[in-house]
């Protein structure tokens, strides 16, 4: 099993957001990045389904030199290898140009036979980029995946998603790409001799320079903000203004009842 | 373009159209232009026209096929796809569910648009294009989006987000074929299951009662479910509940669990972790009940009771039984 997992980095989510002075980005200086919570699920099955398997994991992100710490992470959990796409610019391009690039990649030696990633980006809470990845390669998707079992003969997968008011069950032919979903395991952490080994591990690195737009279909342009189908224009900090309406000191009875009363006289909500 | 606006209807595991469907169209018929439009994919799925008429649609597309029988995203972007290379409308909406954030992706790569996803506000810039309001790092954050290009503009909005307001319309109904070859569908359906739940659903719910660690056990739960039960509410946990094992990971809120927006949220032993909030933080009121009053859920509440849960809520569910009594 030979298996790809698209990884990025977000912010640590106890992260302070800050708007910068354009009111439409956040000030990153003191941010503390992590991997992105839902690729680590993607990164530890892909381990899981090598440890069951065999085969290999190989790790690719696309974004500015800071995600290397990213890769390196999924390096001490047991990946084999890594692919850096880098790119200051690439952040603010739209998950079209991202995925032909990533689908690119992945599509040259072509002998795949999984593709994972996380369902979503917790900072910009959005999971397109992988269902862009497995359109541009046509092959079949399963998004926000709770588990996963690779067929004894290798040739299909069997997927759990939760859906509203249930579950389905599919199976799925490979390859294919599945985003991952709480629930799916519990990430390892890196062990010390991980982290050693990790560091000899190896990271192929891509720069704007080395892609063949033309054969992908896109301009350089594309890449970046100008390219994208839409644009942030604002970005705010909401205040949402809560009561405070603290009820203590009292007999339960008595706070129960003023709090019962105040939801239906004066938040209306029962 | 054909200036038209869609709403592609999300149906339940039974068929019925979704509530966020109505929400949806309700709103684009409030804040945007050009004809209004619901889309129907599945099979059998004709005779529910009518009900996106109520609520405003002009005129509903329906793809009634047996291969969209099974929901695969393979089927349903494939339709969806067909009908708007076919009718170039300028904004396609769906619900942010299960389904919509499943095809919508795929749609939206094939026919090369932009996609927004789970918007909880709509409007029109100043020309014209879409504008959508969408929550970013991890509910701390709403950025407004604004679509550039002239391809269509694809969002799914937030269930919850918008209110549903009926505007009776006898819809004009388009029977549409698309070509859906058989092996095109790669997507083979073991099994459906459904939750044995009479509660509503946690993402839907206009109530919902949370537990967390304070809880202790799974043995405790209950005290949560008959609270719910009581003013119709979905039951909903904090992360620490559900990797302490009291209750399933489907209940989980939060940033790696469910995002909610309900009118009402009860949180019970729930400190109020800024995680737990990127789930629950929009939600129009917000109840904590916790016993130590320094728990930082009191500092964005609405209303805090600080007290033992374990005495506190037999007592409010006793309460609310009594109110909802006397109607
Ligand atoms: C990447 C990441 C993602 C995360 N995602 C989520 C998520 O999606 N959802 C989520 O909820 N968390 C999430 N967390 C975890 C989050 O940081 C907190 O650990 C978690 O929310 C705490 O849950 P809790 O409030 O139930 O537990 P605690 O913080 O332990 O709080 C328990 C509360 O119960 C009160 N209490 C105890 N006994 C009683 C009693 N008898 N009566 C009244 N009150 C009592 C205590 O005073 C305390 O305030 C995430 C963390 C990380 C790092």
């Amino acid at each position: 099993m030979k298996t790809y997992v698209i990884v990025r980095q977000t912010p640590d989510t106890e992260a302070k957001i800050k708007v910068n002075g354009d009111g439409r980005s956040i000030n990153s200086e003191s941010i503390k990045w992590i991997v992105n919570p839902y690729d680590e699920f993607a990164i530890e099955e892909a381990i899981r389904i090598k440890e069951n398997h065999g085969g290999e994991v190989i790790l690719i992100t696309m974004g500015p030199a800071r995600n290397l710490a990213a890769l390196r992470t999924g390096l001490a959990m047991g990946a084999d290898s890594a692919i850096h796409i880098k790119d200051e610019s690439f952040a603010s391009a739209d998950p079209y140009a991202i995925a032909k690039v990533i689908a690119q990649e992945i599509k040259n030696p072509g002998d795949y036979d999984l593709i994972l990633t996380g369902k979503k980006m917790i900072d910009e809470e959005t999971g397109q980029v992988g269902i862009h990845v497995a359109e541009d390669l046509g092959i079949p998707q399963g998004a926000v995946v709770t588990k996963l079992d690779i067929s004894d003969d290798r040739k299909s997968v069997r997927v759990q998603k939760e859906i509203e008011g249930g579950q389905v069950i599919v199976d799925l032919p490979l390859p294919a790409l599945l985003t991952c979903e709480r629930g799916l395991n519990e990430p390892r952490y890196a062990s010390l001799p991980g982290i050693m080994k990790a560091k000899k591990k190896p990271v192929k690195v891509i720069e704007t320079g080395d892609i063949d737009f033309s054969s992908i279909g896109l301009s350089a342009e594309q890449l970046g903000e100008g390219g994208s189908r839409y644009a942030v224009t604002k970005l705010e900090v909401p205040e949402i203004k809560r009561r405070l309406h603290m009820i203590e000191g009292m007999e339960v009875s008595d706070a129960v009842k003023e709090l019962v009363t105040a939801l239906r006289e004066e938040a209306k909500v029962i | 373009m054909g200036n038209e606006t869609w709403v592609v209807a999300d149906l339940t595991i039974d068929g019925k159209v979704r509530k966020v469907t109505l929400e949806a169209i309700s709103e684009a018929r409030k804040k945007l232009q050009g004809t209004l439009c619901g889309v129907l994919l599945g099979s059998g799925v004709s005779a529910l026209a009518p009900e996106l008429g109520r609520y405003g649609a002009e005129k509903v597309y329906v793809v009634d096929s047996e291969i969209l029988g099974d929901y695969s995203s393979e089927g349903y972007s494939t339709a969806l796809s067909e009908l708007i290379k076919k009718h170039s409308p300028d904004i396609v909406l769906a619900g942010n569910t299960s389904q919509g954030q499943d095809y919508f992706p795929r749609t939206a790569a094939r026919v090369g648009a932009g996609l927004a996803l789970d918007a909880i506000d709509l409007g029109l810039s100043d020309s014209g294009r879409l504008t959508v309001k969408r929550y970013m790092y991890s509910g701390k954050s709403i950025a407004t989006v604004e679509f550039l290009d002239n391809s269509p503009a694809m969002a799914t909005v937030r269930p919850n987000a918008f209110k549903p307001e009926e505007d009776p319309k006898t819809p004009e109904v388009l029977s549409e074929s698309v070509d859906i070859p058989a092996d095109c569908i790669w997507t083979k359906v073991v099994e459906v299951k459904r939750k044995e739940s009479t509660r509503p659903e946690l993402t839907e719910a206009d109530r919902i009662v949370s537990g967390g660690r304070g809880m202790a056990s799974s043995e405790n739960f209950p005290l949560i479910f008959e609270l719910a039960d009581t003013i119709g509410a979905a039951a909903g946990a904090s992360r620490a509940a559900v990797d302490a094992g009291f209750v399933p990971y489907e209940m989980q809120v939060g940033q790696t669990g469910k995002v909610v927006s309900p009118s009402i949220y009860i949180a019970i032993g729930i400190s109020g972790s800024v995680q737990h909030f990127a789930g629950m933080g929009s939600s129009k009121v917000i109840v904590a009940i916790n016993k130590d009053p320094d728990a930082p859920i009191f500092s964005k509440c609405d209303y805090g009771i600080v007290g033992d849960l374990f005495k506190v809520v037999p007592v409010l569910t006793k309460e609310f039984k009594n109110l909802l009594a006397q109607g």
